[in-house]
């Protein structure tokens, strides 16, 4: 089990509009109603137009001051798309753990091969792929990869299922019970992945 | 969130909404502009739900909203503008002669600087501003303190009688955390205009700006008085030193928490301007060595620089730190020499850089398009484009190619004119709606006068701010009118649609128009994608 006695770092990654920001803003929620102080850096502006969108997370049991994750001292990766995951590959702590999407977002005309992206990605100790595709289809919900991406990475994450259950209806009530269900179960779905 | 909640998970330019909204402030006044943006966008958000006649509006451009926050003041009620760096450089002339007009309620201006220009043009740290108009400044460094110090610039500026800046830096800014809110709320009140006995205070005309500004110059003990108050000198005996302010602190403080050792260093927090002297000098002739880690040009550094007796201070004069960008904590560490932890290998794929693009469907991808390949067929195979400020700067990019250029807000008119007269055919320039409004409109009177330039205006009109995430434009479907009344005849005026369908269309039209001796206006006119997706539309302007 990780260590939540010193700062903990944690970066969720994406492309813009994919809603890496959502996904970092119920984990800095659900460290907050967990009891933790936390800090959380944002990219807003010109790069949420397509471009490399990341939100840093640091949370501690002591007041937290800098939002931002120091090279090799990010602890968790979770990244809604596989070339982004290697992108922050410098900042991870040796132990640190990643959690990847599958589902590429190609807006680039250098965009590299597909497989070479998971082979490199095969390689790093701690790293777990979640097919979102196969997610959204087994849950017949077209947005259920990034739930089911914070579902898995919650097996890194002192936070309990109620917690997380409270931030998920937090921040889907005002779209209603139905979606509140469904990214619920995402979650449950994301999971269970990493418990078999 | 209910307005009762007292412990509240904001952003840091939202800290400073609340801040603002707990103090009574009774308008609020700005212009988009990234990081700043979330900081009227907030109060705008409180206010909604609040029914208690406080105000929040864009403007046309920073220049306006302050002079309209300043009418505020001048009525007895709080008042707030907000703005990003370089709009700063917009409402420059109100800034500088309101520190001599001085103030009646509490004025407090929010900036926040954009340290490795994320959504900037340049790095201009206004404490540079505020110092050159002798005003006093805090700079918080937690969404905390940002709520705290925009409470008490409130304060601060009725005691001295001038405006406040709160300085914020785009970490802040989008740096998300908990904030408690004061226990009272101060509901907006009167002070009323300014009485019999000062109420021509604020007429600048020399003989009495000559009194105001020695007056104001006169305020510096007090303001240093107030100013002292926030900034903490702690003096250990330890032959090192630490100069902190801002985000340098934060970052200090975050990394005193894994080498306790740091915390023996003396240290001096900054946290507000203008700064003592005397404690300066107190403070370096305490240490042998001294850092200085401020965001984000050596201000304090010079300072302390040439204050130095001679003594070590690592900063970004002498490359301990870089010279440009934001600090982070790695910046520090490498500065004082503390390891950095391992990394887990950087990836054996290249991973290219994913730069921001426009959205797919954007409007400006066909005003692109069909403006290269009019080019092309009139024989202008290597365009020159003068560009603004928005999203259509990003065709820049390939596979347009078509912007050249992108100094200021409204600069690609003045651009597009001067270059016409001193003979570039066809000379053309790219401005979005809001852009136009902000600071292209008087150049046009400029345009219509120049009778045989051949100058082209192309308004990319998709009726909202879109950059900083579509914001309401101050006036809908008026170019026409405008250039009209500016003296435009109906054959200079063209609105064309830009749609993938219309393109032959558009470019056969504009093969045609590029060609005229004369000034043009082109309006390429359809809705941002992302606002319509949003039902901004209806939302704004359907009300
Ligand atoms: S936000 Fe609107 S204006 Fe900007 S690129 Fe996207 S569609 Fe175009």
């Amino acid at each position: 089990m990780n260590d939540f006695n010193k700062p903990f770092g944690v970066i969720v990654a994406g492309v813009g509009g994919q809603g890496a920001i959502t996904v970092a803003q119920l984990i800095l929620g659900a460290c907050w109603r967990s009891g933790f102080y936390a800090l959380q850096s944002e990219i807003h502006g010109m790069s949420q137009r397509g471009g490399a969108v990341s939100a840093n997370i640091v949370f501690d049991q002591v007041p937290v001051t800098s939002p931002v994750v120091t090279s090799g001292e990010a602890n968790l990766l979770i990244s809604m798309e596989p070339l982004e995951a290697l992108r922050y590959l410098p900042l991870m702590a040796m132990d640190a753990k990643i959690i990847s999407a599958t589902v590429p977002v190609v807006n680039i005309d250098n965009y590299p091969e597909l497989s070479s992206i998971f082979d490199n990605l095969k390689k790093i100790t701690g790293v777990t792929i979640v097919d979102t595709d196969d997610c959204a289809k087994k849950l017949n919900y077209k947005h259920a990869g990034n739930m089911c991406l914070l579902g898995a990475s919650s097996k890194f994450l002192p936070i309990s299922d109620e917690v997380w259950k409270r931030v998920i209806e937090e921040r889907f009530k005002s779209k209603g019970d139905q979606i509140i269900e469904q990214n619920w179960s995402a979650f449950e779905f994301g999971k269970k992945l990493l418990e078999k | 969130m209910k307005i009762s909640e007292r412990e509240i998970m904001v952003l840091g330019d939202e800290a400073v909404s609340w801040g603002a909204i707990d103090s009574g402030m009774k308008s609020v006044y700005a212009y988009p502009g990234t990081p700043s943006t979330e900081i009227f966008e907030g109060i705008e958000h409180i206010v909604s739900s609040l029914d208690d006649g406080r105000i929040a509006k864009w403007t046309a451009n920073e220049k306006v909203a302050y002079e309209m926050a300043l009418g505020t003041s001048y009525t007895g009620h709080r008042a707030l503008v907000c703005m990003k760096h370089v709009g700063l450089n917009v409402a420059m002339d109100a800034f500088m002669n309101s520190a001599l007009t001085g103030i009646r309620g509490g004025f407090v201006v929010a900036v926040a600087d954009d340290p490795s220009m994320h959504s900037s043009q340049n790095e201009q740290d206004s404490r540079y501003l505020a110092d050159f108009a002798h005003l006093p400044c805090l700079e918080p460094s937690t969404p905390q303190e940002a709520y705290d110090y925009t409470c008490q610039a409130f304060e601060i500026s009725e005691i001295l009688g001038v405006p406040v800046m709160v300085r914020l830096v785009t970490r802040l800014s989008h740096s998300r955390g908990v904030i408690t809110r004061k226990e009272n709320m101060n509901l907006p009140e009167c002070l009323g205009i300014p009485p019999e006995d000062t109420k021509n205070d604020w007429v600048l005309i020399p003989s009495i700006a000559k009194r105001r500004y020695r007056q104001l110059r006169e305020k510096l003990p007090k303001m240093l008085t107030v100013s002292a108050q926030y900034n903490k000198t702690s003096i250990s005996g330890h032959r090192l030193g630490v100069v902190t302010c801002g985000m340098g602190r934060a970052y200090f403080n975050q990394l005193c928490r894994e080498y306790p050792a740091l915390k023996e260093y003396n240290r001096l927090d900054v946290c507000s301007y203008p700064l003592s002297l005397t404690d300066i000098r107190k403070f370096i002739k305490s240490c042998e060595e001294i850092y200085v880690f401020e965001e984000n040009y050596p201000y304090l550094e010079d300072k302390i620089r040439d204050m130095g007796q001679g003594k070590r201070v690592y900063g970004r004069r002498d490359k301990s730190l870089p010279m440009d960008g934001e600090l982070n904590p790695i910046i520090l560490k490498k500065c004082m020499e503390l390891p950095l932890a391992e990394s887990k290998k950087e990836s054996e794929v290249v991973v290219p850089a994913r730069p921001p693009r426009l959205c797919d469907g954007c409007g400006h991808r066909d005003a692109f398009n069909s403006m290269k390949d009019a080019l092309k067929n009139i024989g202008v195979d290597e365009p020159r484009i003068f560009g603004d400020i928005g999203c259509y700067t990003l065709g820049v990019m390939p596979p347009f190619d078509m912007i050249n250029t992108c100094v200021e807000m409204g600069a690609s008119v003045g651009m597009t004119l001067g270059a016409a007269e001193a003979g570039l055919e066809p000379s053309i320039g790219v401005i979005g709606d809001s852009t136009f409004f902000h600071s292209g409109l008087p150049t046009l009177i400029s345009m219509a006068k120049s009778k045989t330039a051949n100058a082209n205006l192309v308004i990319v009109d998709n009726k909202i701010t879109g950059m900083t995430g579509q914001q309401p434009t101050v006036a809908i479907d008026i170019f026409e009118d405008i250039a009209r009344s500016f003296g435009f005849s109906e054959e200079q005026i063209h609105v064309l649609k830009p749609l993938p369908q219309k393109h032959e269309e558009n470019v056969k039209y504009l093969e045609n128009v590029f060609s005229q001796k004369r000034p043009d206006i082109i309006i390429f006119r359809r809705e941002c994608v992302q606002a319509l997706r949003k039902k901004l539309y209806q939302k704004y302007y359907q009300k």
